[in-house]
């Protein structure tokens, strides 16, 4: 492509690249655009990785010690800073740091070069996507310092704002929980257009002779998240608009005083909720599925399957949505159906990871840092998921709701699953998106360290779950003492994996500083991007690639 | 179904599973320090929880992860580009792609009966009951009333039980040796004794849909527990047994031990042993959950709702859980503290608390006298 780009010839003005506050500022460039928002998650990432830094310290041993030096000795003002840092850290995770990454990063950046589209299909709503997000970061920094309950700063609910928690203005009277969820709003107007522009991207824009059947898996993956996102998504806005408006209008959604019900708000939170689990997900499954083949060397086993096992979860996940409510008194009936319709889940996710093992059966294996962030990924998000399958069992969830088995399935499918997918991707079209190669075993010491790190963390936790700790507290009995100490450790094991990414990265910019090839993972990679020079020029495919002669494949 | 159980669980053992888990099955002696394995049980509800997920659970879920682990090392030891230099280029395999669709499917249907079987015994309140007679020695024939609604009736063998106690305890009389029943799904149950039961011998027929994990029949609750969560403090109520409630807070360091800081509660809840306990829970101000792991129960305290669920305690002694919904500043500290005693020292206990509130005594035949606490110092030593 890049012979073709160069041939243009007059009028061309491909890589005419407007000036610096022009170029990022008002940008309206798919791969400019992505790397604000991979530079937003780097941001929110460290801001949250440092609220869970501080969770952890404060939980390494019993009593309340650690965040009492944040708060001149006063231990109420410390119990309500520890509920601020979990439900800031879970929407930061969430919203800021792991939405952004996977759509807005590596969607944006990869979607449109994948499908042989010159940019997405409306760029200058792709600029006020990243910009209403920037918006919305900067609401929930606001929300942080506002006052909240108690006159401490903050908002301390848990990052699912529960009401009446979080509309009781007894509990919460100051403005924190209001700019929050402004802020939700804005992250949710942000990706619903984002969304829409994936949507129409994807379906308009895709080079000639690509069916949606020849799509490479990433995008399947961007498609079916955009089309969840679109559909959940306003469901949240109404009910965070419904809080608002409970706390500030006088409506009694809600209040049951009132006539309102407070379960209602956890259907409609949860309705948006469990597809929103899948959307930090299933943008990682493509990527894994990608780099997968390209270091096995071997195309996708099941490429058929595993599409339509990803829209198969996308479906199924709208319908599952009250299994996070097992314990709020659905009669025993609804129980049951979830349970049901929630085990179905685990056949279509069998699926893709039997699929992604037979990729790599009888394949030629390359263990490249990207590859072993893929593996790990594989074998930590099994763990993650049949646990998931015994939380699935209302039965049983009875004992385990709300404990730190509940937060160590999640860690495992989201922090070590999601996560390691971000890294995987990372690695995978570093050299890519910079043009520079990064030190390959400085790669592979951050994926080991972290590896151990992570487990250390969160496999305790289910030891701790089935003890029967209760998530959300900032001070336990002394009987489970051990096992958050291990799990304190773990973090710090962590933080130096993260140390090892940052020295990685300073290294590839300015210490190592090796021109990547176009493309340097060999006869594997076959995607779009790897046709393209690293870093690919300003404007790609002013001659768009044909997949409508011969046996193309674009996968 | 404990038949069944008890079929499956030598299999899993046999196909090696047991070296698993069985650290986690021996360490089942007690919530301990470093502990990895779940309370241990206190209700026959509780052991149905912990059979599903040590018996069948925890080792399906092991046998996946290690497989998955096992294919991934095969394939990184087999396929790793020295030793195949060669990729190969296939990307279908019909037989394997039905094989790891169904197969999963057969996995999620083993799992999913005794699920629902755990689901409906935790969520249907047992309504079982129980009648009492005597043998004259003569009479062989004893009538069940079967009376309840259509959807509730005794209608199989397994959820009848027959008893016989003639001053030596109470024998548990076999279907179809020692006796024989008619009328299942009809509004009289006939029981024809082999024997007659001695003169003076009590005959005890106990009939109920709710039937446990032993094959017992869960009689319907005699008491009705109310909670209500308060931030950040629990409210009791025995509707049942007089207007009087009590609030019960977190014990302060100086009152409880290291061990039990944080969990104990200046009063706790008193319930008698061995009987079902009906627990209505509902919240005053936000939304808490009240949680006794040891019976498996966890069930949320909403403002304007009421939630119902049950228990029956197998053994005495204190019991601890925490509250375990989100509730504010002080949701760490506002734990459950649940006392189970026999039945003369709770209604004991119930005399004393009417007292408290200007009640007088509700059980005459009260020879078990205790005072306001002295219960609580008793059973913590």
């Amino acid at each position: 492509m890049a012979d073709a780009h160069a041939a243009h010839g007059s009028g061309d003005h491909a890589d005419h690249t407007p000036s610096f506050f022009v170029r990022w500022f008002f940008s309206t460039n798919h791969k400019d655009i992505g790397t604000l928002y991979l530079i937003f998650a780097i941001l929110a990432g460290i801001v949250g990785g440092a609220m869970s830094g501080l969770v952890r310290l404060e939980l390494a041993e019993p009593g309340v010690t650690f965040l009492t030096y944040f708060t001149g000795d006063n231990a109420e003002a410390a119990y309500n800073f520890y509920n601020v840092l979990i439900t800031y850290h879970g929407l930061i995770m969430i919203f800021f740091m792991v939405m952004p990454a996977m759509i807005g990063g590596f969607g944006n950046w990869f979607v449109p070069i994948m499908i042989g589209a010159p940019d997405m299909a409306f760029p200058r709503m792709n600029n006020i996507s990243f910009w209403l997000y920037v918006a919305s970061g900067i609401l929930a920094t606001l929300s942080l310092f506002a006052v909240g309950a108690n006159g401490q700063l903050g908002f301390g609910g848990g990052w699912v704002l529960y009401p009446p928690l979080s509309t009781s203005v007894s509990a919460n009277p100051g403005p924190a929980m209001d700019l929050l969820i402004l802020s939700i709003h804005l992250a949710g107007a942000s990706s619903i257009l984002g969304a829409i522009n994936f949507i129409t991207t994807i379906f308009n824009m895709r080079a000639p002779g690509m069916t949606l059947h020849k799509m490479p898996l990433f995008a399947w993956s961007v498609l079916v998240t955009a089309f969840l996102l679109v559909l959940s998504l306003p469901v949240l806005a109404g009910a965070i608009t419904m809080l608002l408006t409970d706390r500030n209008f006088g409506t009694s959604f809600f209040d049951a005083s009132g006539g309102g019900d407070p379960i209602l708000y956890q259907h409609l939170f949860w309705f948006f909720g469990h597809p929103e689990v899948y959307i930090l997900i299933l943008p990682g499954f493509g990527i894994i599925s990608h780099i997968v083949s390209t270091f096995s060397k071997k195309p996708i086993f099941g490429y058929l399957g595993m599409a339509y096992a990803m829209i198969a979860i996308g479906f199924v996940g709208f319908i599952v949505w009250a299994h996070h409510m097992y314990t709020v008194g659905l009669s025993v009936n609804m129980k049951a159906y979830f349970v049901a319709a929630t085990m179905v889940i685990a056949v279509p996710t069998g699926i893709k990871v039997f699929s992604w093992i037979a990729t790599m059966w009888g394949g030629s294996i390359d263990f490249k840092a990207p590859m072993l962030w893929a593996i790990g990924f594989i074998f930590l998000f099994t763990i993650g998921g049949v646990t998931g399958v015994v939380l699935a069992n209302a039965g049983v969830d009875h004992y385990m709701h709300d404990t730190y088995y509940v937060v160590a399935h999640f860690h495992y499918v989201l922090s070590l699953g999601a996560v390691f997918a971000i890294f995987a991707g990372w690695y995978y079209w570093f050299s890519k998106m910079t043009g520079w190669q990064y030190r390959e075993w400085l790669g592979a010491l951050h994926f080991w360290v972290m590896f151990v790190g992570v487990n250390l963390i969160f496999f305790p936790q289910h030891f701790l779950g089935l003890q029967g700790m209760p998530r959300r507290y900032v001070d336990y009995p002394a009987v489970f003492a051990q096992w958050n100490y291990v799990s304190t450790i773990g973090y710090g094991v962590t933080m130096l994996g993260m140390a090892v990414f940052a020295i990685c990265m300073f290294d590839a910019f300015f210490v190592y500083r090796r021109k990547a090839p176009a493309n340097p993972w060999g006869e594997g990679a076959t995607t779009l991007e790897w046709t393209l020079p690293s870093p690919p020029p300003f404007h790609q495919f002013n001659e768009l690639p044909r997949f409508d002669k011969g046996d193309a494949k674009a996968f | 179904m404990k038949n069944l159980y008890g079929a499956v669980a030598p299999l899993w053992m046999g196909i090696g599973v047991w070296a698993v888990c069985a650290p986690f099955l021996l360490a089942n002696a007690q919530t301990t320090p470093g502990g990895v394995t779940m309370q241990p049980p206190n209700s026959a509800t509780a052991e149905q929880v912990q059979f599903f997920h040590n018996m069948i659970l925890l080792p399906i879920i092991s046998v996946i992860c290690l497989f998955v682990l096992a294919l991934l090392v095969w394939v990184i030891v087999r396929y790793n580009s020295k030793a195949n230099p060669n990729p190969r280029k296939f990307s279908h395999n019909t037989l394997v792609e039905v094989l790891w669709t169904g197969v999963p499917i057969m996995i999620l249907l083993i799992i999913a009966l005794p699920s629902f079987d755990l689901l409906f015994t935790e969520g249907v309140t047992p309504d079982g009951k129980q009648s009492v007679m005597r043998g004259d020695g003569r009479t062989q024939d004893f009538v069940f009333a079967n009376d309840f609604p259509a959807s509730r009736m005794v209608h199989r063998p397994k959820q009848l039980q027959v008893l016989v106690d003639d001053g030596s305890g109470a024998q548990l009389m076999k279907n179809r040796i020692d006796y024989v029943a008619t009328g299942f799904g009809e509004p009289e149950i006939l029981v024809s004794m082999n024997a007659p039961p001695a003169a003076g011998a009590r005959v005890i027929l106990r009939g109920g849909r709710s039937v446990d994990q032993r094959g017992d029949v869960t009689l319907a609750p005699t008491m009705t527990l109310k909670v209500t969560g308060v931030r950040w403090y629990w409210n009791y109520a025995y509707p049942d047994f007089g207007d009087f409630d009590f609030v019960s807070n977190m014990a302060v360091e100086e009152d409880t031990t290291p061990e039990l800081y944080r969990l104990e509660v200046d009063n706790r809840v008193v319930v008698p042993v061995g009987e079902t306990i009906r627990l209505t829970v509902t919240g005053s101000d936000v939304i808490h959950a009240w949680a006794l792991p040891a019976f498996a129960i966890k069930i949320d305290a909403v403002p304007g709702r009421v939630n119902e669920t049950w228990f029956k305690a197998d053994r005495e002694g204190v019991f601890y859980g925490q509250c375990s919904e989100i509730c504010g500043i002080r949701h760490a500290f506002m734990p459950i503290a649940v006392e189970v005693v026999s039945r003369p020292v709770f209604e004991a206990w119930i005399d004393s608390q009417r007292a408290l509130a200007g009640m007088g005594p509700m059980f005459e035949t009260n020879n078990v006298k205790v005072a306001q606490g002295v219960i609580a110092g008793a059973a913590a030593e």
